[in-house]
């Protein structure tokens, strides 16, 4: 493979990470893997004794995991959305920041549905989904759907890896053989013939386009599973583009934190400029703005409607003394912080987008919390028994033990995965036939060359 | 000084000796005391029998016999229990048999009233009894009821469809039109019969009551009719019934539910935009994979560079 003197030049900044650990990274993956045994003996414990170990009852089947495959499943629109957005519109600024996007949403893509299987009670009967499906269920729809999505994802982030791997292949790195071995099978010939390169553009165009549509109709289905049900606070007609909004916003924002995380860790600073934070906080700011809309609207229509069930919910979400501070960090901090940060600019700058994105995410974790717990505590039929933990829900430390196992795992497949490929991509720079983007022009002019 | 000592000590001996019989006589009540609850347990369990019957049409009579108690404030039936039937003559009582209750506590026992004799005012008297056991008290229970007759008849003049029925005194040996009498007249359904009309019988025992048209009946438009005279004080319970095929023909044969949500299989416009989605989206997968294969396959370009190696 034949690089350029900037491909070159990104590829030799890159190349150690790839090519050595580190006892940093040990240290890192040391401590992602304690807390995902941690986890493991929570499972085992939830697996020897039941799900009586866990806070979830008759009433409120659903609780942590839940949120948390809602947010990791929300989260993976980062690749999905704004690298298939971006792609599509051919802007230039996105190629060093999209592999880190594509990462997030393959891993998290993993990551969120093993909740499902932390929910489901008899896994021995998991199989059953496949067998004998019923197509009128929404969780039927949700499981073809991230299946699909899952496939799309990694089709995605598989293409824009190919000609890295053949640099890799032909880089003569200090790597082990069986590395090697894998850059060689992965990059599959990959010689940067005119006919191999048109192939790959039409598949990545491909991709791009369809990985939108079929984003919108994961979180949609998602939110389906709610929205189809006569439940208060669910059954909602814009649960569908409310769910999509708050998912791509989400994403934004654990893009922001990655890119920072990486910026500062392998010192990218002339690849991951401030104006990749600003650009992004610029997106996040006007998601923030739908996110804000679609919320309002939400709780207003439920209000105002004094619908007796709704009202309950509502009642719980407004009053201090049940989930009233929950209900305020998560509008605060989800909505009007990143607006207020991106909007002045003197906050406008990558620490405190940084630190808006990462209250954001906490924010909207809340949030997903909010939209589960609050409305299965309030029942349509009354409760024969009423127990208060069948009326209320508390996690156990099981939950929060795997919940941070899951959160440990996504990170230690990012550490893993930044060590097998270069988060820059090196293949993205414009090859000598192409009208050559730099980074240092985006770093040091602040200028956009298009293609 | 010792004379009134000795005097003291005499008066005490003596107290305590008036005292003694009354202590061991206190004892002794106490045990009297105790002595009923040892013969009645408190903690077994007492029962409520419930026991009716009912004159049949085919001359046979249903003796059911119903155990339950109250437990908590709230009755439970009390299933698996033997329940033994007499008739009660003059001359004694005579074991009929004996039933085990069922899950809902009824002990139902059928007896042809031919082979059993009514006193002289042609009555019937029959018992119930439940023997009891550890945890519960013994229980029975007795009905007395004059030997009478139900009778049915379907009657259709044009269109109108109606059933006679006549109630018949039996317990003299000499057959008596009862009149003035209440009468219902009921038709068979799922679970239980549905009354659709009652009158009063007239000086020949008779009473006509009309039966609607069009009332769902089993694959052959079957209806089971029957009559009823409820708690008579005289008779106790009659039935009788019969079958006609005046109901609307029902298919008993399961029908296949429409496709439907709620049913065993999708609408179809949900199958449809389920396999075009599925299609669409796996197929261009398929395409990409296919164009992924074919990367290996190509050539070199002819006037391209030889690949230069990174170093």
């Amino acid at each position: 493979m034949e690089l350029n003197k900037y491909q070159q030049e990104i590829f030799d900044k890159q190349r150690p990470v790839i090519e050595t650990f580190g006892a940093k990274t040990w240290r890192w993956t040391i401590f992602f893997l304690f807390w995902i045994l941690l986890g493991g003996y929570a499972l085992y414990l939830q697996i020897a004794k039941g799900h009586k170990v866990t806070g979830m009852r008759d009433n409120v089947v659903w609780g942590l995991y839940i949120a948390n495959f809602i947010f990791f499943i929300g989260i993976s629109y980062a690749g999905a959305v704004i690298s298939g957005i971006l792609h599509i519109l051919k802007v230039e600024w996105r190629k060093p920041i999209i592999r880190i996007a594509e990462m997030i949403t393959v891993i998290s893509t993993i990551i969120g549905p093993v909740f499902i299987l932390l929910c489901v009670g008899r896994l021995d009967r998991l199989h059953h989904l496949f067998l004998y499906p019923r197509l009128q269920s929404p969780i039927t729809w949700d499981v073809f759907a991230i299946g699909t999505y899952f496939a799309g994802s990694v089709i995605f982030l598989y293409l824009a890896l190919i000609k890295d791997f053949a640099i890799y292949r032909d880089a003569k790195l200090n790597i082990p053989k069986w590395k090697q071995k894998m850059y060689k099978i992965l990059a599959i010939g990959y010689r940067g013939t005119h006919g191999q390169k048109r192939h790959i553009r039409i598949s990545t165009n491909l991709m791009a386009i369809m990985i939108i549509p079929l984003a919108i109709i994961v979180h949609s289905v998602l939110s389906w599973i709610f929205g189809m049900t006569l439940r208060p606070g669910w059954h909602s007609t814009i649960f569908g583009p409310y769910f999509v909004l708050a998912a791509i916003y989400s994403g934004t924002g654990v893009l922001i934190m990655a890119m920072w995380v990486y910026r500062k860790m392998y010192n990218l600073k002339s690849y991951i400029t401030d104006k990749h934070f600003v650009y992004l906080g610029y997106i996040m700011m006007v998601l923030g703005a739908g996110y804000g809309y679609f919320t309002f609207s939400e709780y207003l229509t439920d209000w105002f409607a004094s619908e007796k069930w709704n009202s309950e919910v509502i009642e719980k979400l407004f009053n201090p003394a049940k989930y009233g501070w929950w209900f305020l960090f998560a509008n605060v901090a989800g909505i009007i912080l990143p607006i207020f940060i991106v909007a002045f600019p003197k906050t406008r700058k990558p620490v405190w987008i940084t630190i808006a994105s990462f209250f954001m995410v906490i924010a909207l974790w809340v949030k997903r919390y909010l939209i589960i717990v609050p409305t299965l505590e309030s029942p349509l039929l009354p409760m024969q028994d009423t127990r208060m933990e069948y009326v209320k829900y508390t996690a156990t430390w099981v939950e929060w033990a795997l919940t941070l196992a899951g959160v440990a795992t996504f990170f230690l497949f990012y550490t893993l995965l930044s060590k097998f490929v270069t988060i820059i991509p090196i293949s993205e720079f414009a090859g000598k036939d192409q009208p050559v983007v730099t980074a240092r022009d985006i770093s040091e002019e602040n200028e956009i060359v298009p293609a | 000084m010792i004379g009134f000592s000795k005097q003291l000590l005499i008066s005490a001996g003596l107290i305590i000796v008036l005292f003694i019989p009354l202590i061991i006589n206190a004892q002794t009540d106490s045990t009297k005391a105790e002595a009923p609850a040892t013969e009645k347990d408190s903690s077994l369990i007492s029962p409520a029998l419930e026991f009716i019957s009912t004159q049949k049409g085919d001359n046979s009579i249903d003796l059911a016999a119903t155990l339950k108690a109250k437990v908590n404030s709230s009755f439970i039936k009390l299933p698996k229990l033997k329940v033994t039937f007499y008739q009660v003559s003059e001359t004694g009582e005579n074991e009929l048999g004996f039933v085990i209750t069922n899950g809902t506590g009824l002990a139902l026992f059928n007896y042809k009233a031919d082979s059993i004799a009514t006193d002289k005012e042609g009555k019937f008297h029959f018992k119930a009894v439940f023997a009891g056991n550890k945890t519960i008290e013994a229980a029975q229970e007795e009905v007395s009821f004059k030997r009478a007759r139900l009778e049915i008849t379907p009657v259709k003049e044009d269109s109108i469809q109606s059933v006679q029925v006549k109630l018949i005194d039996v317990g003299t040996g000499t057959e008596k039109p009862v009149p003035g009498t209440l009468v219902g007249v009921y038709v068979h359904r799922m679970f239980y019969p549905l009354k659709v009309g009652e009158g009063t019988t007239d000086e020949n025992g008779e009473t006509t009551v009309e039966i609607p048209n069009k009332l769902p009946g089993d694959a052959k438009g079957n209806l089971n009719l029957m009559a009823k005279l409820d708690e008579s004080e005289l008779y106790g319970n009659l039935e009788t019934s019969v079958t006609q095929q005046w109901g609307v023909p029902v298919s008993d044969k399961l029908q296949e539910l429409p496709r439907a949500l709620w049913s065993e299989h999708p609408p179809l416009w949900m199958m449809v935009t389920f396999i075009i989605l599925m299609c669409t989206v796996w197929g261009h997968y398929l395409v990409i994979i296919i164009q992924l294969f074919r990367l290996r396959k190509e050539e070199p370009d002819p006037d391209s560079p030889t690949a230069e190696r990174i170093s």
